[in-house]
């Protein structure tokens, strides 16, 4: 019998950043594992992340696989075991299992453009693929991320996403006029379509809050890019992140094992029940 | 588990307690009337009480593989500190299930699909090989709302079993399926007999006849997965789930249901002490699916009998190439407000 996949192993919390204050804060944290019996993951990949006594919660990994020693989770303060995350220490032990769920298919994009769009907390799960492109720099094309929160206190990264201007074109956010901010105002799926990335020799790849993936999706679709170059991560209610516990199970896929990761070709086929 | 040639024995009703009796390396667990009019399994206490051609047990045998509530392992941490994690895998005493009618043991066929695919699950594993099944032919329908043969099954499959008992004139023909069954049953030595060929042409007929009585029918079934993905967006979902009050029934009793919740049961606060916990879930409780953020993907009750019908008819079938149903006819006798599985099939899952 192999390893039992339902028991953590252990992680320590090496860093905590603030991202985004509030009622639905965001903090980044960097998990070590305990005795270096960690795992490799991939792009677009899970784990499960415990809190004894609270439960589990399935977390996009944010971190890209090249970088080693820890793993990244960046984190909305919601429900039970989030908030208990919030309360944790740097030095607190946690319970990490995975790597869960399928993966982007980086590989197959050597060579292409790749436009990134995010909203939110929805930036996680791509950063490790936009971080993966610029690591590699010669064997990606051009790199364009569109990013935005309802406020600017809402963006998280800000700092790396600054610094990443030389590197690829950053295409910031926010819904209302506010003072000082220079860059776009209006909906993430607005700024898309002001600046209209080509289509050509592209590969979009959106996530977050599902009514911004859709009007995304609609927009893109408006400039040209095929369902095929469309890649989106979707997420439902999970507990084992192993197939089994029936939760995530969307028509005759369950999200943790088949998912999260879809191009909208293939997502467009399931049932929209996510 | 491995088959093994065909062996098939005779054994006089009678001796069955002593065969029963020469089994106490094992726990014996057999259907038992707890209630009036209810069947369940019980730990066999005295051999001689035992009558297998009783109705089908309220509960599936399910709980012997996957029971209603188990302890994945316990935890205990100081704030701070790494916690001390104690894995409680099961090591359940071998035990012989008998009286496991065949809908019920293919159930546990498709419970062995679940819990082994992509990722082994050692607590279910672990109990499964410990846990013998045998199987009881029906004669006649246990209930009126069976209706195996309809979903690719009959009274006397031999799917999921290790032993198959057909009871005939006051003798059982005992066929071994597997060979821990056949093991099982030399354990019985001479009070077995070689079954002669008038036994196996009795037993054959015996088991057409059974086929043979009238069950609630689902006509085309191989067409049942594409009508319901052409329905899903149909009106009559709604209308055919508006007496349904969640209760879950339909799920918990269901033969092939394997959904389940995980839990953290605090004992002691500081330190943190306590159990992850897994325990039966149900599609059919609105939270099942309830995101955090209170989106929730299977709002109405609708959806969730959809979801239920369509995992068992549709999506199960497109994966494993069989219905996730057995036609046990539980979720139908159990349902509080009537809900029959087979009626919905009929009207939005046929051609």
């Amino acid at each position: 019998m192999s390893h039992n996949a339902y028991l953590p192993k252990l992680g320590r919390i090496a860093a905590i950043k603030d991202e985004v204050p509030g009622n639905r804060a965001i903090k980044t944290y960097q998990i070590e594992f305990v005795s270096g019996d960690g795992f490799e993951h991939d792009c677009g990949q899970c784990a499960m992340i415990s809190v004894f006594g609270k439960g589990e919660s399935m977390i996009s990994i944010a971190s890209a696989p090249h970088v080693t020693g820890y793993k990244q989770f960046s984190i909305m303060k919601t429900g039970r075991v989030t908030t208990a995350l919030h309360d944790l220490n740097v030095g607190d032990i946690v319970g990490v299992r995975g790597p869960y769920g399928n993966k982007f298919p980086v590989k197959d994009w050597k060579g292409k453009n790749l436009v990134f769009i995010g909203g939110g907390v929805g930036l996680a799960p791509i950063w490790p693929v936009i971080q993966t492109a610029l690591h590699h720099k010669g064997s990606y094309g051009k790199v364009s991320v569109f990013y935005g929160g309802r406020t600017s206190r809402d963006l998280m990264y800000k700092a790396d996403l600054d610094k990443m201007r030389e590197q690829a074109d950053i295409h910031l956010s926010v819904d209302a006029k506010e003072d000082g901010w220079k860059e776009f105002v209006g909906f993430v799926p607005s700024n898309v379509k002001d600046k209209a990335p080509s289509p050509d020799n592209a590969i979009a790849i959106t996530c977050g809050p599902p009514i911004m993936i859709k009007f995304v999706i609609q927009n893109l679709k408006e400039l040209g890019f095929t369902d095929d170059n469309i890649y989106t991560t979707i997420e439902n209610k999970m507990k084992c992140g192993i197939g089994k516990c029936g939760r995530c199970n969307v028509g005759k896929d369950y999200v943790c094992v088949n998912g999260p990761v879809y191009s909208w070709a293939a997502l467009k086929e399931l049932p929209p029940e996510y | 588990m491995t088959k093994t040639m065909a062996m098939e024995k005779m054994l006089n009703k009678a001796d069955l307690a002593a065969w029963m009796g020469k089994l106490e390396t094992h726990q014996l667990f057999a259907p038992m009337l707890e209630d009036e009019g209810v069947w369940n399994y019980a730990p066999v206490v005295k051999a001689a009480d035992v009558a297998l051609d009783q109705p089908n047990t309220v509960r599936p045998p399910k709980d012997f593989v996957f029971p209603q509530r188990e302890t994945l392992y316990r935890f205990e941490q100081v704030r701070g500190e790494a916690p001390v994690l104690t894995e409680t895998l099961p090591d359940p005493q071998p035990s012989v299930v008998f009286g496991v009618r065949p809908c019920d043991s293919r159930g546990l066929v498709r419970q062995d699909i679940v819990f082994t695919k992509e990722f082994d699950d050692p607590y279910f594993q672990g109990r499964r090989a410990k846990t013998i099944f045998v199987g009881q032919a029906c004669k006649v329908p246990p209930s009126p709302n069976c209706f195996c043969n309809s979903v690719g099954g009959s009274p006397s499959s031999e799917d999921g079993l290790d032993l198959l008992m057909t009871e005939l004139d006051g003798k059982y023909h005992v066929k071994a399926v597997t060979q821990r069954g056949a093991d099982l049953l030399a354990k019985g030595g001479a009070l077995f007999k070689e079954a002669s060929a008038s036994d196996k042409a009795a037993v054959a007929k015996a088991h057409e006849s059974a086929k043979a009585h009238p069950q609630r029918p689902i006509k085309e079934l191989g067409k049942v997965a594409g009508a319901l993905k052409q329905n899903f967006d149909s009106k009559a979902w709604d209308e055919m789930a508006k007496a349904c009050i969640g209760c879950g029934i339909c799920t918990f009793l269901c033969p092939t249901c394997h959904c389940f919740d995980i839990n953290d049961e605090v004992t002691c606060s500081s330190p943190c002490k306590g159990e992850r916990v897994r325990t039966w879930d149900t599609c059919q409780f609105p939270d099942f699916t309830m995101h955090t953020s209170g989106h929730n993907p299977r709002e109405t009750l609708g959806s969730r009998l959809r979801q239920r019908v369509c995992h068992k008819f549709q999506y199960f079938t497109e994966n494993h190439d069989m219905p996730q149903c057995t036609g046990c006819g539980r979720c139908i006798s159990l349902c509080p407000v009537g809900i029959d599985i087979v009626s919905v099939v009929e009207r939005l899952g046929q051609p």
